[in-house]
């Protein structure tokens, strides 16, 4: 392979669940098919915004952020290959990756950062989870200090997805000043 | 009072201290990690630990539908059974996870995840009692 890197198990993560494929990271970009066709990815570097890594359980997640505010997460990279693409994406992307890391204190406070369509909760300043705000069909002020996030049904692509998240709500006492008198975002 | 002291032990209890030590991921259901007193939730394609000493009270029910639902309940300042503890006091200014309501096709599952997580809370809020007892 001259140009360019194939993973053939890399899962992509989203709010059904993950499913399997095979990544292809090549001077063009980054194109993602899911195992036994269907679904596929693909990003132009031209498309590119952003690249992190993030060390998960026994792997490494890619993130892909796009212009259009899209956000893929790949997961399934050992050590190894983080160093190479790293390499190959400061090569052929002019891009270095930023380097995330995962809260595994098991605290149920923090803060919550907006990005994009991207809500992130942050324990510590690592990151204990992520939720797209796309999925979210109805957001609900309860009181003064609790945000409710109901997520859509999601029936088609939930498949490996035993238990499915419906609904999250956050409690922001008065003493948060992050979003005083925005009750629109939580 | 003792209950003071019991919530202030509570708030320094961590579930992992590295991200090896998770356990390998399985399926994308909610797990309950005895060994290390966590529930792991799956919230888009990755397991998030929560310690089970941040839970106030876990319930599931069912609807017309056969579809059975989890509601777990976290620990934030200012409710009844959290009084303005050393949490609120030292987390200025933090948000918090109140609540997450998950869906599931399995009853027998969500009913086990139930009793196994009130039970791993209650033994360990106990020790933690009894921790918090002996120390003062």
């Amino acid at each position: 392979m001259a140009d360019g890197h194939l993973f053939n198990s890399i899962s992509l993560g989203g709010r059904g669940g993950t499913n399997p494929g095979q990544l292809k990271v090549h001077s063009g970009g980054v194109v993602w098919k899911k195992q036994g066709g269907g679904k596929a990815v693909e990003v132009d570097k031209s498309d590119l915004l952003g690249l992190t890594w993030m060390k998960v359980p026994r792997s490494n997640q890619l993130g892909v952020r796009t212009k259009d505010g899209l956000y893929y997460k790949f997961t399934g990279f050992r050590d190894q290959d983080v160093a190479s693409l790293t390499t190959f994406f400061q090569s052929n992307f002019g891009t270095t990756p930023e380097e995330k890391q995962l809260s595994v204190s098991g605290k149920n406070w923090g803060e919550v950062d907006l990005n994009g369509n991207t809500l992130t909760f942050l324990v510590g300043g690592k990151q204990g989870f992520e939720i797209s705000l796309a999925d979210v069909s109805q957001t609900q002020l309860q009181g003064k200090n609790d945000v409710m996030l109901e997520f859509h049904v999601d029936d088609t692509t939930g498949a490996n997805e035993k238990d499915s998240l419906m609904e999250i709500s956050f409690h922001i006492p008065n003493s948060n000043t992050q979003f005083v008198g925005d009750e629109n975002c939580p | 009072g003792d209950g003071r002291a019991a919530v202030r032990a509570t708030t320094d209890l961590i579930a992992y201290r590295s991200v090896n030590e998770l356990p390998p991921p399985r399926e994308m259901m909610i797990q309950v990690d005895q060994k290390n007193e966590a529930i792991l939730l799956p919230i888009y394609g990755s397991m998030v630990p929560f310690h089970v000493a941040t839970v106030k009270n876990v319930q599931s029910q069912q609807d017309t539908n056969r579809n059975c639902y989890i509601r777990i309940l976290f620990n934030v300042p200012a409710t009844p059974s959290a009084p303005q503890d050393a949490n609120s006091l030292k987390n200025q200014g933090a948000i918090y996870l109140k609540e997450v309501s998950f869906r599931s096709k399995d009853s027998r599952h969500i009913s086990e995840l139930v009793q196994l997580i009130k039970t791993l809370r209650r033994n360990v809020m106990n020790r933690e009692f009894e921790r918090a007892e002996r120390a003062t």
